[in-house]
């Protein structure tokens, strides 16, 4: 079974590491599979429209690409929904919950904003609107928490309501025929420890599948050994000319990267037992947009995904 | 109001406090940010997550120690060979002092004291309940899972908790500086409004107005139905369940006495912050994203009269080419000794430097627009390295990246 046949992939790591961006070239290399897929943003600043040259558009699902949706989830739209769900009444819900009173209280129930959201965006996974749903998760730590949000229900919340919603979603989360989370990294010291550490986490505390490890930035080795000994900046009493001097530095910097690269792979490798897509620095003249994506998602699908 | 009394401790000189500095530093150069590292008691690193503040923050505070200050840097989430660095194995909120030898290994000598702490945010929370809550109703508190949402989940906690830490630090007084490295944020805005939100899950009218009658019977085992009878409570357990409801009123009750505490507290902090006594360093890297995030909370620390000392741009991608033009692959083919090696070499270099040259001009835009964005905040640039900070002597690198020329103050 492959990645692409789950029918949730949650994109995981640290900020910074291009969560977003690995997100949208997932969901566009499996539209480009002929899936149908929504790709989720969880109560951020959105990222993914942009990344398809287009715009957010209000609260539901819209064409970003064909063949993907975007959805940027927000606690008070989702909020009411699953108010509105649970009371049926539209005159009930406005009369007691855009009370400004409720509303702020409704705020302060521990996890109630991220059960809804999660809520929100597992619904289409269990409904099958989409082939596949892809969540972009808030970074490292917001993560685990916003995705352990229904069993920490499950833990502390007596029977009730929240009780039975967060059942099933968390029986979805730990399936892993149905649900995996990948891992986005760097190939830097910072982001590869906490990925090792997500993973530990991802297993353990929430009990979930884990399914790639996406090494981002990755910089393959360009010169040979040989060459690299030409590179490093000359003594005192030797000279070069300025632009092989500037060529040399430059692929001194590419070569000393690229031994990073490779150094971190192992080490992300050997510390996980996950098949790792390395992927290439995408280069942009201004703003990653719409043909950035395709070429990440070139690569993924190049690279195996 | 915050000037304190200042020990003569270090660098000679230098105490006399000068008659208040507007709040907004006019500094445009490294020099000037130089003098508030000399000169503050306070400097809070502030920024994106993965920006680097952890670095910044630990360089700054070097630099601080080698002028002859007692230090403090205060971080949340060092990376493992830096947090070894600084000698933070195992230490949770217990403060501990940097080998002086280990600052000589690296080639400064420490005129002044570097210390470091690594901040346990629960640990934090349960020590404030600890000193702030009468002994009879903490058990209960600490026992409450909402004080576990509180303390670990709650939007803003951990901004809060880590400015709770400072001044706590700040007015022990034992310490000419403390460096801040504040929690990574989804959002910048999220450590400047922490005590509002902390304030306001704390004053809860919504609370007061629904559950009134509860909280005043006082007792256990009242059924929410009964809480006024409110309509709204009804509505709301439908949703909750009656016993969430009714444990998160209880839990409102036992915490309901820090209120005052709690914006005591804030109102220091904030009245601390925009003293003279502190400056705020905002840390962002060369991309889009995050310089439009830092252009942003720029904005909201002027509009809070918050000082800002400087914007330290870091990871910058060297412009190795020092605006010289690219050359051809033939040109470079030419340079290359005739006949030595691999003929497609020159070839790779061209591609090494045209991405080279691309990501530079990328930054500088972006950085140009900051500048623009942020001035007259001077605008600090730290070149991205090839290999990852690991020590002392690469924090004493970036510290010379920072303050280019400036030797320090013997």
């Amino acid at each position: 079974m492959s990645l692409l046949d789950r029918r949730l992939l949650i994109t995981a790591g640290k900020g910074g590491v291009g969560r977003s961006t690995v997100s949208a070239a997932l969901a566009l290399a499996a539209a480009q599979s002929g899936k149908r897929v929504l790709v989720c943003e969880v109560n951020t600043q959105p990222r993914i429209p942009g990344l398809f040259d287009s715009q957010v558009q209000g609260d539901e699902p819209f064409p970003v690409a064909p063949g993907v949706d975007s959805l940027v989830v927000r606690p008070d739209p989702a909020m009411r929904e699953y108010v509105l769900m649970k009371l049926r009444f539209e005159t009930l819900y406005r009369a007691v919950f855009e009370n400004r009173w409720v509303s702020r209280f409704l705020h302060f129930i521990p996890s109630l904003p991220e059960l809804v959201m999660l809520g929100k965006i597992l619904f289409h996974v269990r409904e099958r609107h989409w082939d596949l749903v892809v969540i972009d998760a808030p970074a490292t730590g917001h993560g685990i928490t916003f995705l352990g949000v229904p069993q920490a229900i499950l833990d502390t919340v007596p029977p009730g309501a929240m009780h039975s919603e967060a059942l099933w979603m968390r029986d979805l989360l730990v399936d892993p025929d149905r649900t995996l989370v990948n891992l986005v990294s760097l190939p830097e010291e910072l982001p590869v420890n906490e990925t090792l550490e997500l993973a530990g986490a991802t297993e353990s505390q929430l009990g979930m599948g884990l399914g790639r490890v996406f090494l981002n930035r990755f910089v393959p080795e360009r010169f040979s050994a040989d060459e690299r000994r030409l590179f490093p900046p000359p003594g005192a009493d030797e000279e070069r000319a300025p632009l092989l001097d500037a060529a040399f530095r430059a692929a001194h910097a590419q070569a000393l990267r690229a031994e990073r690269s490779a150094h971190f792979r192992e080490r992300l490798q050997r510390g996980l037992d996950l098949p790792l897509t390395a992927l290439p620095q995408i280069f942009h003249p201004a703003s990653f947009g719409a043909a950035q994506t395709r070429e990440l998602a070139a690569a993924m699908i190049r690279e195996g995904l | 109001m915050s000037a304190r009394p200042r020990r003569s401790r270090g660098a000679g000189g230098r105490e006399a406090q000068a008659p208040s500095p507007p709040p907004v530093l006019t500094s445009t150069n490294s020099a000037e940010t130089l003098k508030v590292l000399r000169e503050r008691q306070v400097i809070v690193c502030v920024g994106a997550g993965g920006v680097g503040k952890t670095t910044v923050a630990a360089t700054l505070a070097l630099r601080a120690a080698a002028e002859g200050r007692k230090v403090m840097v205060l971080t949340i989430d060092p990376a493992k060979r830096l947090a070894n660095a600084l000698g933070l194995k195992e230490l949770g909120n217990t403060q501990s002092r940097v080998d002086p030898e280990r600052i000589r290994a690296a080639g400064v000598e420490p005129r002044g004291e570097l210390w470091a702490m690594m901040l346990d945010l629960q640990r934090s929370w349960d020590d404030f309940i600890a000193r702030h809550i009468p002994q009879e109703q903490r058990e209960k508190l600490l026992e409450n899972r909402f004080y576990k949402t509180l303390s670990t989940a709650l939007a803003g906690s951990q901004e809060y908790i880590a400015t709770e830490k400072l001044y706590e630090l700040h007015a022990r007084d034992e310490f000419d500086l403390i460096v801040l490295d504040t929690p990574p944020t989804a959002h910048a805005l999220d450590f400047l409004d922490a005590p509002k939100r902390i304030l306001d899950f704390l004053e809860n009218d919504s609370m007061r107005i629904l559950a009134a009658p509860a909280l005043a019977a006082g007792k256990l085992g009242i059924k929410l139905m009964g809480l006024g009878g409110s309509w709204a409570a009804k509505a709301i357990s439908r949703l909750t369940g009656t016993e969430t409801l009714e444990e998160l009123f209880l839990f409102m009750r036992e915490i309901q006495g820090t209120y005052e505490v709690f914006k005591d507290r804030a109102a220091k902090v904030k009245a601390l912050f925009a003293s003279d006594a502190a400056a705020f360093v905002l840390v962002t890297n060369a991309q889009g994203v995050t310089v439009d995030e830092t252009i942003y909370f720029h904005r909201l620390l002027l509009e809070e009269r918050i000082p800002i000392a400087a914007v330290v741009a870091n990871r910058v991608h060297r412009d190795f080419l020092r605006g010289r033009s690219l050359p051809t692959e033939a040109e470079l083919a030419a340079l290359l000794e005739a006949g030595s090696g691999d003929p497609t070499l020159a070839g790779r270099l061209l591609l090494t430097l045209e991405e080279a040259a691309s990501m530079a001009h990328l930054d500088r835009r972006h950085l140009d627009r900051l500048a623009a964005a942020t001035e007259p905040t001077a605008q600090l640039r730290v070149p991205r390295f090839d290999t990852d900070v690991h020590d002392l002597a690469d924090l004493w690198i970036i510290g010379r990246h920072l303050f280019p020329g400036e030797e320090p103050a013997s």
